[in-house]
């Protein structure tokens, strides 16, 4: 067919048939690579600032891991890098606080929100759903600066003389609303703010855009119910940072008048370093509640679009109809509606009246039946699927075993007796990096490795994929795992140094073991950046269309699409994305008409 | 009719000129007598809090009441003014629903809230004692 | 899909068209009106719960009881119901200039646009001068054993209680001298007072100072100035964005970019942003004036 000389012509010559295709004017660099309106470039933009703040954020733990495992061990080359932070080699107080507090909010909203709802939400939903564009490209533009304005503020509150933000990344007052409570409370702090101010911009505009492009833009034939997963997780998670990310917004405002304006939101009776404040009649318990209404949503909002992608990569790479697609459905929308009900089973200890308490851990643990339906659909996918084992299914499969480990413990927390004894403990730190953290990491890699051809029309190398995989597998639950036990002894989280405790000190292998693997995953870790750039320009080319053999629209694009996506027509929609392994034949593109004969699903 | 400038669009609404108008007096005549109402009977919540012991059920029924018609404006508002409803069922259920969480986003924090108060009340005296207005002390 | 029979049919769902009927900005700024809402919805929401935290908040009808020119006179709600007023007009002369867009009727959009103008311009006047009246007030408080003049601020307000009458006796006598000469003045109003109380000794100071005039009351809760301020601040910065849109609109129109681009559904985008503005001072009004 003419479809495939037509994408041979278009690897070779990639500049010239840019331009022939849509007869756009001529793009400039500028207009092409940094002020951006295509969609693919944009989450390419998302892609790369996520993955150097990946690095950076990653680096920030190794950091930090050095001091738990290594307490009393100096390391000369800290003080040669960071001067007075690390004093004598060792990492100082303020410092370690700076680091734990940047690693989490640089991995949660600039890593997993943005680098992975941005990336995949902005390449897919066009390409998927059949549509040109994004319904405003140019406030998707404005979506990826204010992200990248958000980051750079960030990025130079860690270059201030006092430091960053300390407050842990929740920032709960009465300490992140003093700035004489220390230095990491000073311009820190309000530069955290200010920034979490300019990413909640970002993410609204580009969540706007998300909802509307798939509620309006969708090609013929493309109902609701023939959406491939991956753009149901990211309606939901588009709407889930649209109604809960403005509370935040709210929240932090507050925050930023109690700091700057003398105001008494959060503050309360408080004598800080034998000085009386005037502050009174605020509540420290009401910023929780803001921050965690926005909070709770928020881990969806990182898991949902990674759930949504190991949906699609597994039925494609085990051939088999995904199972039980409206069951997924009703799930994602369930867990969507569940995470605005929760939030508050994060506050268990705070003097919680104890009666809510007892209903937001009904509704917790109601969350466990939309995420056992999940587990049980992609094992039943995968069960006797003729599954290849591409990286990407690889990460996928990571992904369900990691929800499965950390989504048990979240039994374990939502109940709020049991939370007493395990409230910041390490037991928390693993559970969440588990569920939240790896999980997400999971389908993100997944995400990559199965539509960075779709990116950049080339492959990524799969020896390094493996290893990749294979080390971040083990590493995880080498990490993770023990931290369950420390947390059931009562290893409290966030200290800095723990060896006041006789008891604790049998941990001290434990942890040793723990910081030198997070080394090893980390290194992992720079092995696929390395994989990632060098791909770009160097990775296997794609020469075919449809290299997955999958069923949605993106793979009927050119290998490299323009701004436009399609060369002719947008093609018609006839069917689900799912139908593979039907009628004896491997797999049906959604753009083929049914036939006559055809069985049903 | 197909929308001049975008082909998602599947129709135009019409409503004419004269019923148009009639509805917008209308509606603006029905906000400005909720309006008084409502200013009415916040007036009568000052008078019965200037009173020697005021009735705080009746205060609360009140208050109540104003509530309710404030929700009536609301409602005017986003109805007539915002035309949405003028628009089809789909896109008034998609701004409806989202607006439920609102039910359980007022009512916890609020019972909370209530909490705080009385968790305090019981166990910091001082706080109660400095803090609870005595008859004497509150209203006007 | 032209005519009304056959939209019962229309299959909204199927894609290649709106399911909403609606093009996709207009669907965007209801979305953000939404997302908008939560974030007042936030606002007022922890009002009520600090609200809810407290065994005492203030009266409304104590706080905002005056009216511009009128003295000290105690006219409660009376302003507040004049610049709901102004909003609820303002909103309606912008259905009117929506109105006018929908049958591209170049003359009517400009002058309605005009007018909401000027609503929104008066209503962020009003506000001006009622903070400036709540900041600058003078009210008696006793804090700390002594008397005070203070206004309303973020940092603290008079609205608490009814200071006891023997308190406020015995508070007298500490107060500073400054004060004192201020509290004998608010008693005597007008210049001629002000020389002869200069002159006074401390004790005839005393003398002179009727504290049963005086209201005194205690310190009210510190966040009912924060949320105030923060809240109406708020609102009105929505009003400011507001009224630069719609002047923004007006430039637009009267260069005649809408009339070329055939539709001015701009327009329409803009008035529901002002509707939104009104919607949000409808429970302003509500949380901070009525209850």
């Amino acid at each position: 067919m003419s479809e495939t000389l037509m994408t041979t012509a278009t690897v070779a010559g990639q500049a010239t048939t840019h331009h022939e295709e849509h007869g756009h004017h001529q793009e400039s660099f500028i207009s092409k690579y940094i002020f951006s309106m295509d969609h693919k470039t944009i989450a390419k933009q998302f892609l790369i600032t996520g993955i150097v703040w990946a690095i950076v954020g990653g680096l920030f733990s190794v950091l930090f891991r050095l001091q738990l495992g290594y307490p009393d061990r100096a390391f000369p080359i800290l003080e040669t890098f960071f001067g007075q932070w690390a004093k004598g080699g060792q990492i100082q107080p303020e410092f370690y606080y700076g680091l734990v507090t940047m690693h989490g909010t640089v991995l949660v909203f600039f890593v997993l929100t943005a680098g992975l709802s941005g990336t995949f939400a902005n390449l897919l939903i066009p390409l998927q759903i059949g549509a040109r564009d994004m319904a405003s490209p140019f406030l998707n533009m404005l979506s990826y600066w204010f992200f990248f304005l958000a980051s750079v503020v960030m990025m130079s509150s860690i270059f201030v003389n006092t430091g960053p933000a300390s407050g842990g990344w929740t920032m709960y007052p009465p300490l992140s609303a003093l700035k004489q409570a220390g230095d990491g409370q000073k311009i820190g702090t309000d530069l955290w703010l200010i920034s979490m101010a300019l990413f909640i911009v970002s993410s609204l505009l580009g969540g706007l855009n998300y909802i509307s492009t798939i509620l309006n833009m969708r090609t013929k034939g493309m109902s609701m119910t023939r959406m491939p997963l991956t753009i149901w997780a990211v309606f939901f998670t588009a709407i889930l940072g649209v109604l809960s990310f403005p509370v935040l917004l709210s929240g932090a405002i507050l925050l930023l008048f109690d700091r700057n304006l003398g105001t008494s939101f959060y503050l309360s009776d408080i004598v800080i370093n034998g000085e009386v404040l005037p502050n009174e009649g605020g509540s420290a318990i009401l910023y929780q509640h803001l921050f965690w209404f926005l909070g709770h949503p928020e881990v969806y909002i990182i898991l949902l679009p990674a759930m949504g992608m190991v949906s699609e990569i597994l039925s494609v790479n085990s051939r088999k109809p995904i199972f039980g697609y409206m069951a997924m459905l009703g799930s994602l929308f369930a867990i969507a509606v569940l995470a605005f009900l929760v939030w508050a089973h994060h506050m268990f200890v705070t003097g919680l009246n104890p009666f809510l308490g007892s209903v937001f851990v009904l509704l917790t643990l109601l969350i466990a039946v939309p995420s056992a339906i999940k587990v049980f659909n992609w094992l039943t996918t995968l069960w006797r699927g003729n599954i290849r084992f591409t990286p990407a299914a690889l990460f996928a499969i990571g992904f369900v075993s990691l929800f499965i480990s950390g989504g048990l413990t979240g039994i374990f927390l939502g109940n709020s007796t049991i939370d007493i004894h395990l409230h910041d403990t390490m037991f928390v730190v693993a559970h969440f990096h588990i569920v939240m953290g790896v999980a997400s990491f999971f389908g993100m890699y997944a995400g990559v490795y199965h539509w960075f051809p779709k990116m950049f029309g080339r492959y990524l190398n799969n020896t390094m994929a493996y290893i990749h995989f294979w080390v971040t597998m083990v590493g995880a639950y080498l990490i993770y795992w023990p931290m369950h036990y420390q947390g059931l002894a009562g290893v409290p989280r966030r200290y800095l140094d723990k060896s006041g405790w006789v008891n604790f000190n049998n941990f001290r292998d434990l942890d040793q073991m723990i910081t030198i693997v997070t080394i090893l995953v980390f290194a992992a870790q720079l092995l696929f950046v390395f994989n990632f750039f060098y791909s770009i320009y160097k990775g296997r080319k794609v020469r075919s269309q449809n290299p997955w053999g999958a069923n949605t629209l993106e793979w009927t694009t050119p290998v490299n699409p323009g701004h436009g996506n399609w060369e002719g027509d947008i093609p018609e929609v006839h069917r689900w994305p799912y139908d593979y392994g039907k009628d004896g034949r491997e797999f049906i593109p959604q753009t083929e008409p049914v036939s006559a004969n055809e069985s049903k699903h | 009719m197909q929308h001049p400038a975008f082909e998602e669009v599947t129709f135009q609404h019409h409503t004419d000129d004269a019923t148009f108008k009639k509805k917008v007096r209308n509606t603006t005549i029905l906000l400005s007598v909720i309006t008084i109402i409502e200013l009415i009977i916040g007036l009568l919540i000052y008078n019965i809090h200037k009173g020697e012991s005021p009735n705080e059920l009746l205060v609360l029924m009140f208050k109540g009441m104003v509530c309710i018609l404030t929700l009536a404006k609301a409602y005017y508002i986003v109805s007539v003014f915002m035309h949405l409803g003028d628009e089809i069922r789909n896109m008034i259920m998609t701004i409806v629903v989202p607006l439920l969480l609102f039910i359980w986003f007022i009512g916890a924090f609020i019972w909370d809230g209530n909490s705080y108060k009385n968790l305090r009340n019981t166990y910091d005296k001082h706080y109660k004692e400095s803090t609870m207005p005595t008859p004497h002390k509150g209203g006007h | 899909m032209a005519t009304t029979a056959t939209l019962q049919q229309t299959k909204w769902w199927t894609g290649g068209k709106s399911p909403f009927n609606m093009e996709y900005g207009k669907l965007m700024m209801w979305y953000f009106l939404m997302s908008d809402a939560f974030t007042f919805g936030a606002f007022l929401i922890s009002y009520g719960t600090i609200r809810f935290s407290q065994n005492f908040w203030p009266d409304p009808n104590v706080v905002f009881n005056a009216f511009p020119g009128a003295g000290h006179a105690n006219l409660p709600l009376a302003f507040v119901s004049v610049m709901t007023f102004v909003l609820i007009i303002s909103s309606v002369t912008m259905v009117l200039a929506v109105h006018a867009g929908h049958s591209n009727d170049k003359k009517g959009v400009v002058k309605w646009l005009i007018w909401t103008i000027i609503g929104g311009a008066a209503f962020l006047g009003c506000q001006a001068w009622e903070w400036h009246h709540l900041i600058t007030g003078e009210h008696v408080v006793l804090a700390g054993g002594k008397l005070e003049v203070i206004g309303q601020s973020m940092r603290g307000n008079p609205w608490g209680g009814l200071a006891p009458q023997e308190e406020v006796m015995a508070a007298l006598q500490n107060t500073s001298h400054e004060t004192l000469l201020q509290l004998s003045q608010m008693g005597h109003h007008g210049a001629s007072a002000t020389a002869d109380h200069a002159a006074l000794t401390h004790d005839q100071l005393l003398n002179s100072i009727q504290v049963a005039d005086l209201h005194v009351r205690e310190k009210g809760p510190v966040a009912f100035g924060g949320y105030f301020f923060g809240i109406t601040g708020f609102h009105g910065f929505h009003v400011f964005s507001g009224v630069i849109i719609n002047i923004v609109m007006l430039l637009m129109t009267q260069k005649g970019v809408f009339e070329r681009r055939g539709h001015y559904l701009m327009i329409e985008k803009a008035g529901l942003y002002w509707h939104f503005v009104d919607l949000v001072w409808v429970f302003v009004f509500l949380c901070f004036y009525l209850i």
